[in-house]
């Protein structure tokens, strides 16, 4: 990332829109944060996305609940912020866009004829602030149930489910409910009929064996054809952002570990890297190569979990007998190391829960000598089997533009020949120290994102191969102050050491206010943290940006046209856990 | 042994509009009164009985179900390292109306409670409910807005899992849990014969169960070595 060429486009956004922009805020995000006018944003967008090294990608859409916020020095009056975070791919740099709005005029201009990916953003920015999109084709609830009250999201909605009437169903609650979701063709725009032929609707979920968990897709066929579709989410909805501003910056952790419940600590990482920029801690080598090491033993068998469901739901019924066993031994390592199999909830502000246990490296190394003759097994029966290619080539394909406009990041971008990932261009966590390739597709059809995978497997495994061999020695935690829990060793040393331990392990640390963010390149695409501290023991703010959302948004523009098995296979190559969709 | 009755054709139950319907009373085991009545009767229903719940508890069709992380390690436990084969639950069916028990594999949603509802009013009975995970136990650590707190709140559970997420191994024993109630369980064997409720018999704690095995653990392992 070139700081210079960053501050040259800023500059030149001065130029241009001069009184149109209000300030630069100064965060620990790594990226420029302006301060925009509302009537100016459509066009600022707009320009920015014309640049000669453009932000193709419309990043992060969302917004804060700024009324109880103390720390707003030098910053415009604002009871609701709106953020735009945009991300270019070829100049490799993000930037920030905030807007300002009075809580007695919620309602900004859309943005989808800049962005299309705004759409589903925007709803959920409606779903959670209440704040209102002027242009929007379908401005409605995105993730909580239609006939919910309130916007969750902000600071005076309850957050715990037991501050109000424990909940009950009743025959008549549950009619009106299942009314409520009844899928209204003319809702969405979409005909019932053409040329004097009806056309059939077919709902797929919210529980449908290839649906991948609670997610809920509304077909308009015509026979076999996809005509359009409508996908329905927040089915999965556990409100973890809302969590976060409950939860301490501790405690917050094992929340982390069940956005995509399949990636392990791997969803630890950015949270605990976010937190570390705010707190200023460097960890130590040996902390920091540990939790490559873990993340890429859970991207493996996050990727062995895929590649399983998704040969499955191409009818193959064998594969997932197979990843199965190599995922149970990959949770033997996990385990041995961890003490837990999906959730570990093991790196901590600042380190690590504990440090590695004698003889981790050699089952670690029994790992690493098994997988590869299984997964050179699954290439051959499985990828070069003329069944599986013929349902999956050219299938639901899509190129590079088309993963931009939707905001597609991680190995389905990738599948799309676009170099872009964060492990090489943005180095965190030491990965600039390992020897290891990135893996493109071509076609970013359903083969080549299956196909992908596993090479990112043999990739991971050269990475836990070399933190095997070169793991450094040191402390599993930093010398920090707000180092959380901090080292017991010190603990009873004098009254000084016990008070701080004490206070933080029951507060918990207290984190200076400001603002920071970290993406890291997770198993299903780039996931980040975008954290705001007010000087508190808890978050004011937790934005969890998932790379599965705009997976599920892409799915209508994917599909028109294909034809049902196309579509599951399709939802089986994108690789979404509806948890990381819904969070 | 204590069992709850549920009346098939109960009054109450058309007149309470509250999930779960129908009403619930302690009762004795129904069979000691058949064999005051009769012995012979009484204990060819028994064996009756017996025979069919053997048949029903080891040919449990789980429906194909899941919610969130608890349903990959439900998975975990239908595949080759765990093999829920071995105790007859091998034959996931991906309709409601094939099924025999439905696990309640993760976080209750407000949005999804009435899907919920609405795909168990779609088994046929006999049907069970396993609740897995903290989440469908109590709502877990979840207790937020969202999030129902605890599936028994309009469900019926007959077994429930802990754990976030339970071991494959622990649904399994729940699993068997579930296969134990069933075998003690008395319904009607047709629906000319007998009283036409459910009475589930009341399993003993399995905390209460193994306390004092448990609390005589001293010394725990420690996670210094593999």
């Amino acid at each position: 990332m070139s700081t210079d060429a960053t501050a040259a486009i800023v500059h030149t956004l001065r130029e241009r829109f001069g009184d149109k922009l209000y300030c630069e805020q100064p965060t620990l995000t790594g990226m420029p944060v302006l301060w925009v006018r509302r009537e100016a944003i459509v066009e600022v967008l707009a320009d920015l996305r014309r640049l000669s090294e453009p932000f193709e990608m419309l990043y992060d859409l969302t917004a804060v609940d700024e009324r109880m916020r103390s720390h707003r020095d030098g910053l415009p009056a604002a009871d609701f912020s709106v953020v735009y975070q945009l991300l270019s791919v070829s100049g490799n740099r993000d930037i920030m866009l905030k807007v300002a709005l009075d809580e007695r005029d919620l309602s900004l201009p859309t943005v989808i004829s800049v962005y299309p990916n705004a759409n589903w953003y925007e709803r959920e920015v409606w779903d959670m602030f209440g704040i209102d999109f002027a242009g929007h084709p379908n401005l409605r609830r995105i993730l909580m149930p239609p006939t919910w009250n309130g916007h969750p999201l902000r600071k005076d909605h309850h957050a715990r489910a037991t501050e109000f009437d424990p909940y009950t169903l009743t025959v008549e609650g549950q009619d009106k409910e299942q009314d409520a979701l009844r899928f209204v063709p003319e809702d969405w725009g979409m005909q019932r009929e053409r040329d004097g032929a009806e056309f059939m609707f077919l709902n797929l979920g919210p529980n449908h064996p290839s649906a991948h968990g609670a997610f809920r897709v509304v077909l308009q066929l015509d026979g076999e054809e996809v005509i359009d579709c409508v996908p329905d989410i927040g089915y999965h909805h556990r409100g973890a952002e809302k969590m976060g501003e409950r939860q301490s910056w501790h405690s917050f952790i094992p929340y982390t570990d069940r956005i995509d419940y399949t990636g392990g600590v791997m969803n630890n990482l950015p949270y605990v890297l976010a937190v570390e920029k705010l707190a200023g801690i460097q960890v130590t080598d040996r902390a920091a190569t540990v939790r490559v090491m873990m993340a890429e033993l859970f991207r493996i068998t996050s990727h062995l979990l895929f590649l399983g469901t998704y040969l499955q739901d191409l009818g193959a019924m064998s594969p997932v007998f197979f990843t199965f066993t190599d995922r149970q031994k990959a949770y033997h390592v996990i385990e041995a190391i961890t003490g837990f199999r999906m959730h570990p909830a093991w790196f901590r502000i600042g380190g690590l829960m504990q440090d590695l246990p004698q003889g981790w490296d050699r089952i670690m190394q029994e790992f690493v000598n098994w997988m590869p003759a299984r997964l050179k097994e699954y290439e051959r029966t499985m990828m070069e089997n003329s069944l599986v290619r013929d349902r999956t080539r050219h299938i639901a394909a899509f190129d590079t533009q088309n993963a931009f406009d939707w905001g597609i990041t991680g190995p389905n971008l990738r599948a799309t020949g676009c170099d872009f990932d964060l492990r090489k261009k943005r180095p965190y966590s030491g990965y600039e120290n390992f020897d290891f390739e990135v893996p493109l597709g071509s076609n970013g059809d359903a083969f080549d994102r299956g196909q992908l995978r596993i090479e990112e497997m043999r990739q991971s495994l050269r990475i836990i191969q070399q933190c095997i061999d070169h793991m450094p020695a040191g402390d599993f935690k930093a010398d920090h102050p707000l180092t959380t829990p901090p080292p017991r060793e010190r603990m009873l040393e004098h009254i000084e050491t016990l008070i701080t331990h004490f206070l933080q392990v029951s507060w918990g640390p207290v984190l200076p206010a400001n603002e920071s963010l970290q993406m890291v390149e997770a198993t299903k695409g780039i996931n980040s943290y975008y954290l705001t501290s007010d000087g508190s023991t808890m978050s004011y703010r937790t934005r969890i940006r998932t790379p599965s959302f705009p997976n599920l948004q892409q799915i209508p523009a994917l599909m028109r046209g294909g034809f049902v098995p196309d579509l599951v296979a399709h939802l089986g190559s994108i690789d979404f856990v509806m948890a990381d969709v819904d969070r | 042994m204590a069992y709850t009755l549920t009346r098939a054709d109960d009054a109450a139950a058309q007149q309470s509009d509250r999930y779960p319907l129908g009403e619930r009373q302690r009762v004795d085991d129904p069979m000691k009164q058949q064999v005051h009545r009769s012995v012979f009767t009484g204990k060819l229903e028994e064996v009756l009985n017996s025979a069919v719940n053997w048949g029903r508890k080891n040919s449990l069709w789980p429906y194909n179900f899941g919610l969130s992380c608890c349903y990959v390690e439900m998975t975990t436990a239908f595949t080759a390292p765990h093999d829920i084969s071995r105790f007859g639950a091998e034959v996931i069916r991906a309709s409601p109306r094939q099924a025999d028990f439905m696990v309640v594999a993760g976080t209750c949603f407000v949005k999804m409670a009435p899907v919920i509802q609405q795909l168990y009013d779609q088994m046929l009975e006999p049907k069970w409910v396993i609740s897995m995970g903290s989440c469908a136990n109590s709502g877990g650590m979840y207790d937020i807005y969202s999030v129902v707190q605890g599936v028994d709140k309009f469900l019926p559970v007959d077994v429930y899992v802990p754990g976030c997420p339970p071991r494959p191994e622990a649904f399994l024993q729940g699993l068997q849990l579930l296969q134990d109630s069933i075998q003690e369980e008395r319904r009607p064997l047709s629906w000319v014969v007998g009283d036409q409720g459910v009475y589930r018999a009341e399993m003993p704690s399995q905390r209460e169960k193994h306390r004092d095995q448990r609390i005589q653990a001293t010394e725990l392992r420690t996670p210094d070595s593999v």
